[in-house]
């Protein structure tokens, strides 16, 4: 009988190995090989400021704040502003959706704000050129933030004494407390940037006064024109534009508010106004023409609106402004039904016949849109439908200006405003450096989403996996690896307590929260070395390092069997064809 | 120290004593105690030990093979159905040669379904390369549980020690609880030849085919042969620790005996009774008490049984289209030794907690003494028939 033996010549007790199968180089059975890659996330390709969201939610989920933070900054300059009043499209887009609901990205932004960035951002090797931002919004200032970092000299006009255009102006406290804000716009400033407040370009000084001597023109004046309701009576004291009253109310003047105020609008201007108005002493009302539905303003807001008590007419439209000794005594109102979807694909609102009523009203805010005031633009400036027109990447029709956020063509968001200040800053790079903006760009881009990473074209890619133009699609997550964890709640104070004032209603998480919330990434499309190929590698062909990405394949040994790349449980392996 | 124990806190009391590190077991009547106190213990710091939760039995005893290979002393009990759960796994554990040790509360399989006392459970593994033992008393289970240890790491082979459901594992009886120190004395620390070892890496279980298969289960047949000798040294040392003493078999007034009970378990102890009362009336019987099954000890069978008359096995379990399976044994243990003598006359008793009463063991006598030779089929005991 022959009998193999262990070490001292005796068979051992059970069928136990001495030897290894390394000399058995099963590669050679291989055809397909699997590649560690990274993908776009879909949060990342849906945030038009171009975040890195996967990768500052992992480092916040290793509670290394400071890093997630630093992440955070090399694409956009407002985390605190957005942590709080971003209408995060990277949520909708999440694909933890198909598990439970979305990883609150907004919320764990907010957290890591607070912290001081591992790497603040400086100022690039300095260049010649000079560069004007005109607005201090969210557009300008991300505009003045990407290019000073890139080396330019940046100047910013404002017309304002203060900064920060619609976020300092239009957004309510409560939602957006000044010293958040004011220390975003603080990190900006302290890279070395100009500022001249209180002259208004096209009208204080001229355009040809701009440009002289400067090498480009960032044109980022938002959209600060009132837009009428257009009915009869609407001339009479008492009625007064929406963004003009929260103007009002964020630089400490008097408001003059009635009891009963009418807020005309569905979006989120009208929310605030309807909030702010509570906030004053009066009863507001909300008068919007279509459903709840189809109202344009973050759900939260209208929630929050609703939980505070206020009021809605919903399906319902002004027709004529009562007036009575010169000033608004009530609106006359028509119910309104839905019918076919319009070309926003919202159906559209019709009148109902012989359903008019007066609503009792002292005061009416209008807040149906915002428009570009056209009269301060450069002349021979080409506009298209009320705003400047640009192309896809952000140039005027005239040499050296480019233009971006509300008063171009963007979304008004602040985060499309952020996204369209630092495509501008790109724009302006690549002109001034005499190259070719698709050159630049295109391997900047994140996903098939219009915006680009700033990160990678200021620090090359970092080595690891291979980055691979494709967005993980929902189906291609193994939810067999992920447990249902419902999303955490972010505090919010009591209605009964915040209409009483203008602290922030938000209160964030805590350490704890914001730690299970942020564990909750699914990471799509990116190895965070969880060690599942490694399980599940029959070959023991996979070797984990301390870098994401970075795990190394044994080539003489991995037969291309694909358990790894099935097993992933975030499609961050894909299998080549190798012959 | 002398405690008053039900049979299962005996076994819980012994695997304690024994200090196994890894426990993973299933609750299941009659059983439960067992596990019940080693749990509490686990939690209240009495043991140090792992209790692993599991969701079957056939995951209880794949949890102590895979921590008994990683070197940790690895204890389970079970009773029945959960026994049969187990089956595939008890192969594994004996061929993988893993020294566990597993209390195995006797009871009935169903249907009909039945929570009662009978062999059938441990009768049906006795073809899984495991030791087993039959107790007759809580005492006795408490130190075959701690000497099953010393023989299982002896000779690398796991143990199983079997008490009779609810006649022991519910019944309290005055147990001498040995003190810590004589049980480290006599039990040392675990270790294995090979075990579990990321420092020292082995494939466990590995492909044998026509090389060295046949070769390694040789090995087993021969480690049990060494296990005979290996458990009478370890009741030897037993004794001297602790002064008690049990053998593989124990003969009870067998001195001139031409007529031998032979029994296993609970029975054991009616039948004592039941000799000394004939005895006292002239009958010439005596007992011998089967307390190791496998491996089996058949040379003292033999010699103790040979040169008898007429050998009454009771069985309390049966191999259906056979017999009695203990019957089997001592036929098969006595076959060839004497043309036709001893005649050995098999019955079924007990199956499903039917108790087995002193009236039933001197039927069992009565009938054994008149017939002139054992009827072709085991005699049933209480079937009705």
């Amino acid at each position: 009988m022959q009998r193999k033996s262990g070490p001292d010549g005796a068979l051992p007790p059970g069928s136990i190995t001495f030897s290894d199968m390394s000399w058995n180089r099963t590669g050679s059975w291989r055809y397909l090989k699997p590649k560690f890659v990274r993908k776009f996330s879909p949060c990342s390709e849906s945030c038009p400021a171009g975040n890195d969201v996967e990768g500052f939610l992992f480092l916040a989920g290793e509670g290394r704040y400071e890093e997630a933070l630093a992440k955070i900054l090399q694409e956009s300059p407002f985390p605190g502003v957005c942590g709080r009043v971003c209408c995060h499209p990277c949520e909708s887009a999440c694909n933890r959706r198909i598990s439970d609901d979305a990883v609150s990205i907004q919320g764990i932004e907010r957290f890591v704000s607070q912290f001081e960035p591992s790497r603040p951002p400086q100022p690039g090797e300095p260049r010649e050129e000079k560069v004007a931002v005109v607005g201090s919004g969210p557009a300008g200032l991300s505009c003045a933030y990407h290019l000073r970092r890139l080396g330019y000299s940046v100047t910013v006009f404002e017309k304002e004494d203060v900064l920060g255009g619609m976020l300092c102006l239009g957004i309510p406290r409560y939602r957006l407390p000044r010293r958040v804000l004011n220390r975003d716009i603080d990190r900006i400033l302290a890279l070395g940037i100009g500022l001249e407040t209180g002259r208004r370009v096209g009208k204080d000084m001229s355009w040809d006064e701009l440009l002289a001597g400067r090498d480009a023109v960032f044109l980022a004046i938002g959209a600060h024109a009132h837009v009428g309701l257009k009915i009869e009576g609407e001339s009479c004291q008492g009625i007064m534009p929406g963004t003009g009253f929260l103007k009002k109310v964020n630089l400490g003047l008097p408001a003059a508010l009635g009891r009963r105020v009418a807020v005309i609008g569905g979006g989120n201007t009208a929310m605030d106004c309807a909030r702010v108005a509570l906030r004053l002493g009066s009863r507001p009302v909300v008068v919007y023409r279509r459903t709840r539905e189809e109202m344009p303003a973050i759900e939260a807001e209208v929630q929050e609106a609703l939980e505070e008590g206020i009021e809605f007419e919903w399906l319902t439209s002004p027709v004529r402004a009562l007036v009575d000794d010169g000033r608004v005594a009530g609106l006359q109102c028509t119910r309104n039904r839905l019918a076919d979807p319009d070309d926003s694909g919202r159906r559209r609102p019709e009148p109902v016949e012989a359903s008019e009523f007066v609503l009792d009203a002292d005061t009416v805010i209008t807040a149906v849109g915002e428009a570009v005031d056209l009269a301060v633009l450069p002349h021979g400036l080409k506009v298209e439908k009320g705003v400047v027109w640009i192309d896809s990447w952000g140039r005027t029709s005239m040499e050296r200006i480019w233009a971006g956020g509300d008063s171009g063509p963007d979304q008004r968001m602040v985060v499309h405003a952020i996204g369209a200040g630092k495509k501008a800053a790109l724009s302006i790079h690549a002109t001034l450096r005499g190259n070719d903006i698709e050159g630049i760009a295109e391997p900047l881009r994140i996903g098939s989403s219009g915006s680009f990473s700033m990160e990678r074209y200021l620090q090359g890619e970092q080595g690891g996996a291979v980055p691979v133009r494709e967005v993980v699609r929902p189906e291609q997550i193994n939810l067999d690896y992920f447990e249902h964890v419902p999303r955490i709640v972010q505090p919010r104070r009591a209605p009964s307590d915040r209409v009483q004032g203008f602290e922030e209603v938000n209160g964030g998480y805590d350490k704890n929260d914001a730690d299970l919330e942020a564990k909750r990434c699914f990471h799509c499309g990116t190895c965070d070395l969880c060690g599942n190929c490694w399980r599940f590698c029959p070959d023991l062909c996979i070797r984990s390092g301390d870098v994401p990405g970075m795990n190394l394949l044994d080539d003489f040994h991995c037969k291309g069997c694909g358990i790894c790349a099935e097993e992933c449980p975030r499609s961050a392996i894909v299998m080549e064809r190798e012959l | 120290m002398k405690k008053v124990l039900m049979g299962d806190h005996a076994v819980s009391h012994a695997a304690m004593l024994s200090r196994v590190q890894v426990i993973s077991a299933y609750p299941i009547t009659p059983q439960t105690y067992v596990v019940e106190e080693l749990a509490e213990a686990c939690r209240d710091g009495r043991l140090k030990a792992k209790f692993v939760m599991v969701e079957s039995e056939h995951s209880a005893m794949a949890c102590i093979i895979g921590a008994c290979a990683a070197g940790s002393r690895a204890f389970t009990a079970t009773s029945s159905h959960g026994l049969a759960l187990m089956h595939e796994m008890l192969h594994w554990a004996s061929g993988a040669r893993l020294p566990v040790v597993m209390a195995n509360c006797n009871r009935a399989l169903g249907p009909p379904w039945n929570i009662l006392c009978d062999h059938s459970d441990s009768m049906s593994q006795r073809d899984t390369g495991w030791i087993q033992f039959y107790v007759e008393s809580n005492q006795e289970a408490l130190d075959t549980v701690i000497q099953a240890y010393r023989i299982a790491e002896k000779v690398l082979l796991p143990v199983m020690v079997n008490l009779d459901g609810f006649f022991l594992t519910h019944t309290a009886e005055v147990v001498d609880v040995p003190d810590q120190d004589q049980v480290d004395a006599y039990l040392p620390p675990f270790s294995l030849p090979y075990k579990l070892d990321v420092e020292d890496p082995h494939s466990f279980g590995a492909i044998c085919l026509d090389d060295n298969f046949m070769a390694l289960k040789h090995d087993m047949q021969a480690a049990m042969d060494l296990a005979r000798d290996a458990a009478l040294e370890a009741d030897e040392a037993f004794a001297e620790i602790f002064g008690r003493k049990y053998g593989l078999l124990e003969p009870y007034r067998m001195d001139h005996a031409d007529t031998v009970l032979v029994t296993n378990g609970t029975i054991t102890g009616t039948a004592r009774e039941v000799v000394d009362d004939l005895r006292r009336r002239g009958v010439s019987v005596g007992l011998l008490k089967v307390r190791m099954l496998r491996p089996f000890p058949f040379a003292p069978v033999r010699s103790l049984l040979g040169d008898r008359e007429r050998i009454a096995v009771i069985d309390r379990s049966v191999s259906y289209g056979l017999a009695g399976g203990l019957a089997c044994e001592i036929r098969s243990a006595l076959y060839g030794h004497d043309h036709g003598r001893p005649r050995v006359f098999g019955y079924i008793a007990g199956l499903g907690g039917k108790d087995v009463v002193p009236s039933d063991i001197e039927e069992i006598v009565n009938r054994t003494l008149t017939y002139e030779q054992p009827p072709r089929d085991d005699i049933w005991i209480g079937a009705g028939t």
